[in-house]
């Protein structure tokens, strides 16, 4: 069954497990059949007909909301990835009121993760999923009041749940809730004789972090564009901006190697890194932090010499500073103060 | 209109109390609609009342559309077994319709000191304040100082609030807004 929409356009389309009952085909329904669409809940097969839509014949099968006669159209292809599926048995309802029975202390207690993994299992979860989402909230009601919107979604899962559990075992949902709650908050002696619940039901793995960007934060792309920018010089004063212009140099520098090759090669005396020679094509940015030998480099690549030199002559020192000076450029960079 | 219709003599004060506090909790006028007999289908052999038996069998009460109505009987209720068992029963009402049932049989004996009779009086409020709810389409409540706490939680402290919380007072409210009449 299809789930939510990817997050990140790398992401492959997120994959739900299927869910004992789903509706795979829209010709398994027949007229009277009562279904479960997942977030309205219990609807009956009231026709199948045809609508104009753009110009075009499109087959629908329509759906009465059992509990307020809405009518939904669903397009017949649509049938198999938005969920639709069958009342639950009454082996699977004893399954749920067995889960609900069981104790459980664990509640997710951090918000984001609990809402999306919640409105996941209200979606596509099953019977078992929204019965989940009324423990794990109610379970969390015990330790703090909830907010507003978890609180209308266990209201709604709480709702879904009981007028699913009315039509399952042909109770009234007043009933239905109250074996819900019987469950849920057994009065104070009594004790059920439990069998093992069902399986919880499986959500797909979401990577925690967004996938790393390529590039990398502080990359402006002002290199690429032959600008040369000294922002750090005008915020920090003569040394840093000495450190700034030799980051600057050495970026340039690389950049120079990428385009210009050998020629950028010779200038250097004491021959750097034999990785840095070896790639050549690697983006500048990337590397120039990770070395600092580079910016030992007493002559510079003359595009970088030259601008430097164009904008303010301090930066003809820059050459002769020792590493060691790199330091406070760093600090600068992660917003730290200079000394 | 809420209307109170009593199977069993009540105590004229307590229907009094009764009314009042409905109306404070609903906005909703009430009154007491007189007395009906319990109707012979609805008792079973164990000598409790079949709730969803007694709703369907009582006599009809002439209303309006909207008007709910509460029953109230001294008699002990029983309901359905579910699987895990049969749930205590305090009341049983229409999830959205207009019919519900409360017992007087669970509350706390009435006794004759004022403070009994107020323990019994907000007891039963609390009781009426539950069925109406469900009336108006509340679900349970899992705040216990709210009305539509399950009555046999255990959480739920000895003399409960007869009150909805914010979230259920909100909801109730915008049904009866949302109503015909």
């Amino acid at each position: 069954m299809r789930g939510p929409p990817p997050r990140h356009p790398e992401q492959p389309p997120e994959q739900f497990p299927p869910v004992e009952g789903v509706i795979q085909d829209a010709a398994e329904l027949k007229l009277g059949d009562r279904v479960v669409y997942p977030n309205q809940g219990v609807c009956a097969v009231v026709g199948f007909k045809e609508m104009d839509i753009g110009g075009t014949k499109h087959p629908f099968v329509t759906v009465r909301r059992e509990e307020d006669g809405a009518l939904v159209h669903v397009a017949r292809d649509k049938v198999p990835t938005i969920g639709l599926r069958r009342v639950a048995s009454a082996s699977q309802m004893e399954g749920v009121f067995h889960y609900l029975a069981a104790q459980f202390d664990d509640p997710e207690l951090d918000w984001k993760v609990r809402h999306r993994d919640n409105a996941d299992r209200l979606i596509a979860g099953g019977v078992l999923g929204v019965a989940e989402v009324v423990k794990g909230l109610h379970s969390l009601s015990r330790i703090r009041p909830l907010p507003t919107k978890e609180r209308e979604q266990y209201d709604n899962a709480r709702h879904l749940l009981v007028h699913e559990i009315a039509v399952s075992l042909n109770v009234p949902p007043v009933l239905a809730e109250d074996y819900v709650d019987y469950a849920l908050m057994p009065p104070a002696g009594v004790k059920f004789d439990l069998k093992p619940p069902p399986k919880p039901v499986l959500l797909p793995s979401r990577p925690k972090k967004r996938i790393a960007a390529v590039e990398e934060e502080d990359d402006l792309g002002l290199g690429d564009l032959g600008l040369d920018l000294d922002l750090e010089g005008a915020l920090e004063g003569a040394t840093p901006v000495a450190a700034a212009v030799e980051g600057e140099a050495a970026e340039g520098e690389t950049a120079e190697a990428a385009g210009e090759g050998a020629a950028a090669e010779e200038e250097k005396p004491h021959a750097e890194k034999p990785a840095k020679a070896e790639a050549p094509a690697k983006p500048a940015k990337a590397e120039a932090p990770a070395k600092p030998a580079k910016a030992e480099a007493p002559a510079k690549p003359a595009k970088a010499a030259r601008s430097a030199a164009a904008k303010k002559p301090a930066k003809k020192a820059a050459p002769k500073k020792p590493a060691s000076k790199k330091a406070p450029k760093a600090a600068a960079k992660r917003g730290g103060k200079k000394k | 209109m809420i209307r109170i219709v009593t199977l069993e003599k009540l105590d004229p004060a307590d229907l009094v109390f009764l009314t009042g506090t409905l109306y404070r909790a609903f906005g909703v006028g009430t009154e007491h609609a007189g007395e009906k007999p319990v109707p012979p289908e609805a008792e079973t052999t164990d000598g409790r009342l079949d709730a969803v038996k007694l709703l369907r069998e009582v006599e009809p009460i002439r209303t309006f559309a909207d008007d709910k109505i509460l029953f109230i009987t001294g008699a002990p209720l029983a309901l359905k077994p579910g699987p895990l068992g049969e749930p205590p029963c305090w009341g049983f009402a229409e999830f959205g319709g207009a019919r519900a049932v409360i017992t007087t049989s669970k509350l706390p004996a009435r006794g004759a000191s004022e403070a009994s009779i107020e323990a019994y009086r907000r007891r039963l409020a609390r009781e009426a304040i539950h069925a109406i709810g469900h009336l108006w389409d509340l679900h349970h409540c899992y705040d216990p100082r709210c009305a539509m706490h399950p009555s046999w939680s255990p959480s739920l402290p000895a003399n409960p609030e007869m009150d909805l919380d914010t979230f259920c007072r909100e909801k109730s409210e915008r049904k009866v807004r949302l109503a015909k009449t």
